[in-house]
């Protein structure tokens, strides 16, 4: 049986590439005013922007509870004995404890490890793609851990900003609050490190923050996995990853998409690249 | 609000609960300010806390005259005094309530005597006042709202516009007048806390409710010529504070004037008050025992206290260094324009040293700011030709590891701070700052001091003239004119960044002016338009 891959809505894995994978992803929950959405679920990356746009309130998030969790693994359990659960960094969400919390409530019988990523984003979706490809070749549960403690050891991304309002706004500025009250307009891009949010650079226009994706990708010698998200700009998501090919072909390249938890948190116009480099 | 002559006791009400929630929002920025008397941080906390008790004692007040509210802010003030800053700020009020007597309402002339009173008041009340502080402040906003109301028409918010900018004036001035403050490179808290109130009141008297919720008071620089967050340095060895001593001389016969006398050469910041029984001695010694010793042999000492004051700095200094994380490597950077130190700041810089008059600093003022800045490893962008050389006398007059990366204009330098990243070491950083710097190309406009013909241009005095990366290519009448010009040399692809610093001379219509243009023949390129209130240069144009 192979082992069964978990992971959290902010790992930013669209439906089509968590289903090729057999991934299951636990949503987390955007609220706008009294409305109560299921990330991903019955709110899209599209829908999101657009009520975010047009609506006055300002959407808040939540993460989901243990039995959230435990509900998932026992569905699981039917079909394996082995379940990694990869969650969001525990400094940025009460996913991580919740997933924990979850397995006390489980009523079948199942192994469950989880992981704290220490990552979000991109990081986090490429290190659960790795986990699940290693689990789709017949990896026990020993070794798949093991490989996910790699990738998170090598993965890295950079997400460009227009504005880290929504950051700051949010309370993950963590870091990269050193961006904050420059004179002139920057765009600054960040990472995130230590399982904070930390500002990597600021440039000075849309223009050279692509630019520093491209060569942030391009700077590495072997590149195993590779992502490029967006949140409302799937067209330069588009020419940047046609950029990459050069790098990794077109068809290898992951393409993500922001899901509203993270959106919430980072705003509009978020363009991000993340690359998970050969051992 | 309405322009009115006169304030009513609900105007005062609706001031006072203002001016408090305004200070609320800037507590902890003058917590971190506090370092007269004791550097223990709270000055803020109790500024606001009395305020608050004194919104409490008004909101249980249902009188409406004018002298009723201004009672109830008094004793509100007076039972919640927290701190030293607290009780001073309740005597301000007592001296303001006392002056306002009975009456329903308060118009300009009013408001000044009420702000004279509340002076006097506040100085009387301490044994020992000390210049520098919130009283030098109280006392400067009521001496200004003196003068105004003497010669307006009596409206009570210019009068209190005119203390407000007094008050300003004086907290500027306190490290000037304080040598702790001055030592710490701050100005002094509870002036400033003071400062916010008056402001807060100002504000909400001209009806900026939108302005209030939208921000915060404004936190005031020291007038010293100090860079950025570090302090004027003595530049003889250090010199001790000495110790804090003050007490009550109990006795019969004492004669205050005759001790002042005796006491004036054993220390600094002497106040001697009181009369043939009991006075208050305060004095800044570095031998209180030799103090205490001869007063014993006039009277009965009472109430002594001696505080060390080097300990208080030490403490002080050590509290800084805890809140702002030592960087290990800083950058230096010349700017002469406040906007323009700003936006070095902003990015970064640990110190902005300005050009002085001459637009060039000296040795010793680029070795000053070295000095202060706590990183051992310093990085200096002098963002002018002219101050190269001086910058690249420095290595040899200190022991800290400067380098310089040879920025020759503020868009250069600006460039070279945002390559700046400090977990990379020192000789990676000098390389990506200067491969930075030659990314930007600057356009400098300035105007013609004689009459003189150069790269084929004849230049009268007067003149706009024009320098693209130092070459000067092209004189005009009109500034707009000369930055068109000298862009389109520039040959722009359509995706850069365009900044446009505007000078203390130029109007900000001029430079919105310029930009409008630029937008319109290139709709790609992006423009920001900055007030870098330099002397000299009309504009500064960086384009990256």
């Amino acid at each position: 049986m192979t082992v069964k891959i978990v992971t959290d809505s902010t790992s930013d894995l669209t439906p089509e590439i968590a289903s090729k994978l057999g991934i299951t992803v636990v949503p987390l929950y955007v609220h706008f005013g009294s409305k109560v959405y299921q990330d991903g679920v019955d709110l899209t990356t599209e829908d999101f922007y657009q009520q975010l746009e047009q609506s006055n309130i300002l959407p808040t998030t939540a993460s989901p509870s243990p039995g959230n969790f435990s509900e998932v693994y026992d569905k699981l359990a039917k079909e394996a004995g082995e379940i990694l659960v990869i969650n969001i960094s525990s400094k940025l969400s009460a996913s991580y404890k919740a997933a924990v919390e979850g397995k006390e409530l489980m009523q079948r019988r199942c192994q469950v490890e989880v992981i704290d990523s220490h990552s979000a984003i991109a990081g986090l979706g490429l290190i659960t793609v790795s986990a699940a490809k290693a689990a789709q070749a017949g990896g026990s549960l020993d070794e798949v851990t093991d490989v996910v403690r790699s990738s998170m050891r090598r993965v890295d991304f950079r997400i460009a900003f227009d504005t880290l309002e929504y950051l700051k706004r949010g309370g993950r500025i963590g870091k990269a609050q050193a961006f904050l009250g420059s004179v002139l307009k920057m765009n600054p891009i960040l990472t995130i490190r230590d399982g904070v949010a930390e500002g990597v650079i600021r440039v000075r226009s849309r223009a050279k923050a692509m630019d520093y994706l491209y060569d942030f990708a391009m700077g590495f010698p072997h590149i195993e996995e590779m992502a490029v998200e967006h949140a409302t700009t799937p067209d330069e998501a588009e020419k940047l990853a046609e950029r990459l090919s050069a790098k990794l072909p077109r068809e290898h390249i992951y393409r993500m998409k922001v899901s509203s938890v993270i959106g919430t948190h980072v705003g509009p116009h978020v363009l991000g690249v993340g690359v998970l480099p050969s051992e | 609000m309405k322009k009115a002559k006169t304030i009513s006791g609900q105007d005062l009400r609706g001031t006072f609960a203002a001016a408090t929630d305004w200070l609320e929002k800037s507590i902890s920025d003058i917590d971190a300010l506090n370092v007269f008397p004791v550097p223990d941080g709270d000055t803020g906390t109790n500024m606001f806390l009395t305020m608050h008790s004194a919104i409490e004692e008004v909101n249980r007040c249902t009188d409406r005259k004018i002298s009723s509210i201004g009672e109830a802010v008094a004793r509100g003030s007076l039972m919640g005094a927290r701190g030293n800053s607290g009780v001073i700020l309740s005597q301000i009020w007592h001296g303001f309530a006392k002056s306002l007597d009975t009456k329903e309402t308060m118009d300009g002339n009013d408001l000044a005597r009420a702000l004279l009173q509340a002076s006097e008041t506040a100085y009387k009340a301490l044994g020992n006042p000390v210049e520098g502080t919130m009283l030098t402040v109280i006392r400067e906003a009521a001496s200004a709202a003196q003068k105004h109301a003497a010669s307006s028409d009596g409206d009570p918010i210019s009068v209190l516009e005119a203390a407000v900018d007094a008050a300003q004036k004086a907290v500027a001035n306190t490290p000037n007048l304080l040598a702790v403050l001055r030592e710490a490179g701050v100005v002094d808290a509870g002036g400033q806390g003071l400062y916010t109130l008056l402001e807060g009141a100002l504000l909400y008297l001209k009806g900026e409710l939108k302005l209030m919720q939208s921000s915060k008071s404004r936190m005031i620089a020291s007038s010293l010529p100090v860079a950025a967050r570090i302090s004027e340095k003595a530049n003889e060895q250090e010199r001790s504070y000495g110790y804090c001593t003050q007490f009550i001389l109990k006795g019969k016969k004492l004669d205050p004037s005759n001790l002042r006398k005796k006491l004036k050469n054993k220390g600094q910041s002497l106040i001697v008050v009181g009369d043939e029984s009991t006075v208050r001695v305060h004095i800044h010694t570095t031998d209180p025992d030799n103090v205490i010793r001869y007063a014993s042999s006039l009277g009965t000492l009472d109430d002594i206290n001696i505080r060390d004051m080097d300990e208080q700095h030490q403490d002080f200094l050590s509290m800084q260094k805890d809140r702002t994380p030592a960087l290990d490597m800083a950058v230096v950077a010349v700017a002469n324009g406040e906007g323009l130190g700003d936006v070095f700041v902003s990015l970064g810089a640990s110190a902005i040293v300005p050009g002085g008059q001459t637009m060039n600093p000296s040795t010793s003022d680029l070795l000053q700011a070295v000095e202060a800045v706590p990183s051992h490893k310093i990085i200096i962008l002098p963002n002018n030709k002219n101050i190269l050389l001086t910058a690249q006398q420095l290595p040899s007059l200190t022991n800290k590891s400067i380098r310089v990366v040879a920025t020759e204009t503020i868009p250069q330098g600006v460039t070279a701070l945002l390559a700046f990243d400090a977990k990379s070491d020192l000789e990676t950083n000098i390389k990506l700052m200067t491969e930075a710097k030659s990314t930007v190309e600057t356009i400098e406009i300035t105007r013609a001091t004689r009459s003189i013909r150069v790269n084929g241009l004849d230049i009268k005095k007067g003149q706009a003239i024009g320098l693209l990366d130092g070459k000067l290519l092209a004189a005009s009448d009109d500034t707009s004119d000369i930055v068109i010009e000298l862009l389109k040399r520039t040959e722009l692809n359509g995706d850069e960044v365009i900044s446009i610093y505007y000078g203390a001379d130029t109007e900000e219509s001029e430079a919105m002016a310029v930009s409008a243009i630029i937008r319109q023949q290139h709709p790609k390129v992006q423009v920001e338009v900055i007030n870098g209130a330099q002397p000299h240069y009309n504009f500064i144009v960086g384009i990256e």
